[in-house]
């Protein structure tokens, strides 16, 4: 496929190319006359704010969806007729956020879903095996591994070849970075950079400007749904630059005001808590202070979170709020809920929004006895309480009776987060609260955080984000075989020693 | 009334207006049962005038009721994003029990009907259990329940029909006031009211809604997933009831599979009427219209003397037009 490409690259540069891209929805203009080229053998970023139309420009160019006007170009010839299999016929492919893998079947015969070779309809398992294991080589991937046991960057890795051995010119990766680690990212970028190697050409969607800044060739920006800028060369950029681009206006990062709380009673105290994961003899948290949580993953920080607020089995464990008496950790969300305990998970499709409710509805969900008088719910009360956390969180949308489904990422972020301080907690843990969400919001989300603790809530941020945790808390727990290994707190914070704790680790 | 409901209709109303042409279509594709139930009736007069009488209309409300009621309770797992197939044999099933403990046990007629609903109940609350406790998979459980519940009345009647219900127990069914009226359709329109209130204006109704949109996600807001479920398969379970007894009443018989023949309808009324499979999804209001659909296109049919060799497949057709018809509005409308 290499060999095709070349022949070609004569007279266009460009391997891909828009020209005048415009999406409608009904009488909202998503995507705006966009025209970019991106060149052969190149990684091309692609960033933008939730909502600034990344999502409809990627449907669009991977076919899921009909342009309302506009042109695509691969290898200078335009693609009538645009759809999934066009597209893919053609050499593009969507590598979604969530792998698609089928789970109980070998990492060999994900490879090949669909394109199995085959023999007069019967699928030739020797080839098939023969070919997988010469794809994976080097790649670290057994191809006979159930490809429910392997790791978040192997699944991805699965994608991107098959995409690649479809014959794939040109991959869609849209935010393949999403839920890895700081590890897993650079093993995922040299894999990248490998195959770029190869001549394959990559769109590289991310949030984190570093991310574009190290792995992309060069880079364009969407804001409003339209192109609000790029470079040829991201060498040129700087990420101040490039957040300006993103947002429009020059960006403040949030800097928290460390509080000492030497001294201070503790607002909550948790005791010999054990599970089959984790074991965390005692740790307390003093009245507004913000404490993260972080560590590589099944180390223990995501799994003690869940546990307090009973989404997790427990063996023992006692809570105290106060100089209130220990009591035994909640054993249902119900529980935790009941006891002041509030909890944002880190998945917001699977376990944080109900999609085809309303913004209204979904803040009230956790709260609606609170809004109910014998069991019939009071439609002011519900209606107060609602629009109360819908201002107070900056949801953009037309109003809370808004369905969730039609919000960004952000905003559904917001909803949720707006949900959880809807039952006024006295505990919050957040696991991964700006996981998925851009630069802007993010800053909104953790001055929401901070604004909380200074009525005397206390947080606990559950976070693989290193340079997010040193600017939001006032000490970190570093997690290690389900204990906390060391803490730090005060000046000691740092995105450095935060890495090379973890890093330490993953080494040992 | 439709719009207060939790499902999506709410946004898509309200950006109709600025889109033109395009709402018009979307409003009738929307209403498609309501307008499809219309232009039946229609049709359906001008065959046979005597479709219009009083008479008939009468006719179309009792035989709604029942059907009315099992559709009503089949919903309600279905908004839950589980089915009970059990339910139309439940109906059957209990009502044998209710008639059998006045005629076998001597007990009085009002409180051997009450018996019959109670286990009505009991048998949906059965059946949440093991749906959540166990995990067993409602489709099949349900299933198994159903056959069940079939071979015990068949096992309770010995294949004869119960047919010495006393007075009151039949008066319901039989009864009418003013001119004609029957009053047994009054029940359903309680229960139709009292499920409205329920779905919309409880914590229970809003949180059949939530699990049923998103289980995972209920449970992590804090809401008790397992018991909603239980509490909605036990309600479904005591509205089956009470249709047995309606339509034991009103036939003034139980045969030995009394119920059976409803189950396909009770399942196509509530999802005609926009009840989603996948749960989450439907109102009162369109389970009211998928009832009433299918009764006027059975009484309809009957009416014009279509031979009733082919009833069935025209029924079918009928059924399926409305179906596809809403299949069209979810893709290009939501």
């Amino acid at each position: 496929m290499t060999a095709a490409s070349a022949r070609q690259s004569g007279e266009d540069p460009f391997i891909f190319r828009v020209e005048n891209l415009s999406k409608r929805y009904g009488p909202t203009l998503a995507l705006r006359d966009v025209s970019l080229g991106i060149r052969r053998g190149t990684i091309h970023g692609l960033l933008g704010e939730n909502g600034a139309g990344k999502s409809t420009l990627v449907g669009l160019i991977s076919g899921q969806r009909v342009p309302s006007g506009g042109t695509i170009y691969l290898d200078g010839r335009p693609i009538e007729n645009v759809d999934v299999k066009q597209m893919e016929k053609a050499g593009v492919f969507l590598v979604t956020q969530e792998p698609m893998i089928i789970d109980h079947v070998t990492a060999a015969e994900n490879l090949m879903l669909g394109i199995w070779p085959s023999r007069s309809g019967f699928v030739n398992w020797r080839k098939l095996r023969a070919d997988a294991s010469r794809m994976l080589e080097g790649t670290g991937i057994d191809p006979q591994a159930m490809a429910g046991r392997l790791d978040a960057v192997a699944r991805r890795k699965l994608n991107i070849l098959r995409a690649m051995f479809s014959g794939g010119k040109v991959i869609i990766l849209d935010e393949p970075t999403a839920a890895l680690t700081v590890e897993d990212r650079a093993h995922l970028f040299t894999f990248m950079r490998e195959l770029k190697a190869q001549g394959v050409t990559f769109i590289f969607i991310s949030h984190y400007n570093d991310e574009i800044l190290e792995i992309c060739d060069a880079c364009s920006v969407l804001r409003d749904g339209a192109l609000a800028g790029g470079a040829e060369d991201v060498g040129s950029l700087t990420s101040e630059q490039l957040s300006e681009l993103v947002l429009g206006r020059g960006l403040v990062l949030f800097q928290r005001e460390r509080s000492a709380f030497a001294g201070e009673e503790p607002a909550v105290r948790l005791r010999d808590v054990a599970s089959d994961t984790i074991g965390v003899k005692a740790f307390d948290l003093r009245p507004g202070e913000i404490v993260g949580f972080t560590g590589l993953p099944g180390a223990g920080a995501k799994e003690l979170a869940r546990t307090i607020f009973g989404l997790a089995p427990t063996r023992s464990g006692t809570i105290a709020f106060g100089t209130q008496a220990p009591r035994p950790l909640p054993a249902t969300p119900r529980d935790g809920f009941d006891m002041g305990i509030a909890f944002l998970s880190d998945d917001r499709h699977r376990d944080g929004l109900v999609a085809q409710m309303s913004i209204g509805e979904n803040i009230s969900l956790s709260s609606l006895s609170v809004v109910a008088r014998a069991g019939f719910l009071r439609p002011e009360a519900e209606k107060l309480l609602s629009d109360r956390y819908f201002r107070a969180m900056g949801i953009k949308a037309a109003g809370p009776a808004t369905v969730v489904d039609t919000l960004s990422g952000g905003n559904q972020q917001k909803v949720c987060l707006g949900r959880v301080l809807a039952t006024k907690p006295r505990l919050l843990i957040l696991d991964e609260p700006t996981r998925g969400i851009d630069i802007g919001v993010k800053q909104d989300v953790l001055r929401i955080i901070d604004e909380l603790s200074r009525t005397g809530v206390s947080v606990i941020i559950v976070s693989t984000d290193t340079d997010e945790i040193v600017r939001v808390v006032d000490r970190v727990c570093v997690f290690e075989d389900g204990a906390i290994r060391e803490e730090f707190s005060g000046e000691a914070i740092s995105s450095e020693r935060l890495r090379q704790g973890t890093k330490e680790k993953a080494d040992g | 009334m439709s719009q207060a409901t939790t499902a999506a209709a709410k946004p898509t109303t309200a950006s109709a207006p600025q889109q033109g042409g395009k709402s018009v279509l979307g409003w009738v594709l929307h209403n498609v049962v309501w307008i499809w139930l219309i232009a039946l009736v229609v049709i359906f007069g001008l065959f046979n005038e005597y479709f219009f009488t009083t008479f008939n209309l009468q006719n179309i409300m009792v035989q709604a009721t029942v059907l009315g009621m099992i559709g009503l309770a089949v919903a309600l797992p279905l908004l839950v994003a589980e089915i009970d197939l059990s339910l139309p044999a439940n109906l059957g099933f209990s009502s044998a029990i209710g008639a059998m403990a006045y005629s076998d046990l001597g007990l009085p007629w009002l409180l051997a009907m009450l018996v019959g609903i109670a286990v009505a109940t009991l048998i949906g609350f059965f059946n949440g259990l093991c749906i959540t406790k166990l995990k067993m998979v409602s489709l099949i459980q349900t299933l198994s329940m159903m056959i069940i519940l079939q071979g015990g009345l068949l096992a309770l009647t010995q294949g004869r029909t119960i047919t010495n219900l006393p007075d009151g127990y039949v008066w319901i069914g039989q009864a009418a006031i003013g001119g004609g009226w029957p009053v047994m359709p009054i029940v359903f329109v309680i229960a139709l009211l009292a499920m409205a209130v329920l779905l919309r204006n409880t914590v229970l109704g809003r949180s059949i809604y939530a699990v049923g949109g998103n289980p995972v996600a209920s449970n992590t807001a804090g809401i008790r997933v397992d018991r909603i479920k239980i509490i909605t398969f036990t309600i479904a379970g005591f509205l089956a009831g009470v249709a047995g007894f309606l339509l034991a009443s009103w036939q003034m018989a139980i045969t030995s599979n009394q119920g059976s023949s409803y189950l396909l309808y009770a399942i196509a009324a509530p999802i005609i009427g926009g009840v989603s499979v996948f749960g989450g999804r439907g109102n009162i209001v369109g389970v009211l219209g998928g009832v009433l659909l299918l009764t006027v296109i059975q009484v309809g049919l009957a009416i014009i003397s279509v031979p009733s060799f082919y009833v069935g497949m025209i029924g079918g057709f009928m059924i399926f037009i409305a179906v596809a018809i809403d299949a069209i509005r979810v893709r290009y409308f939501g």
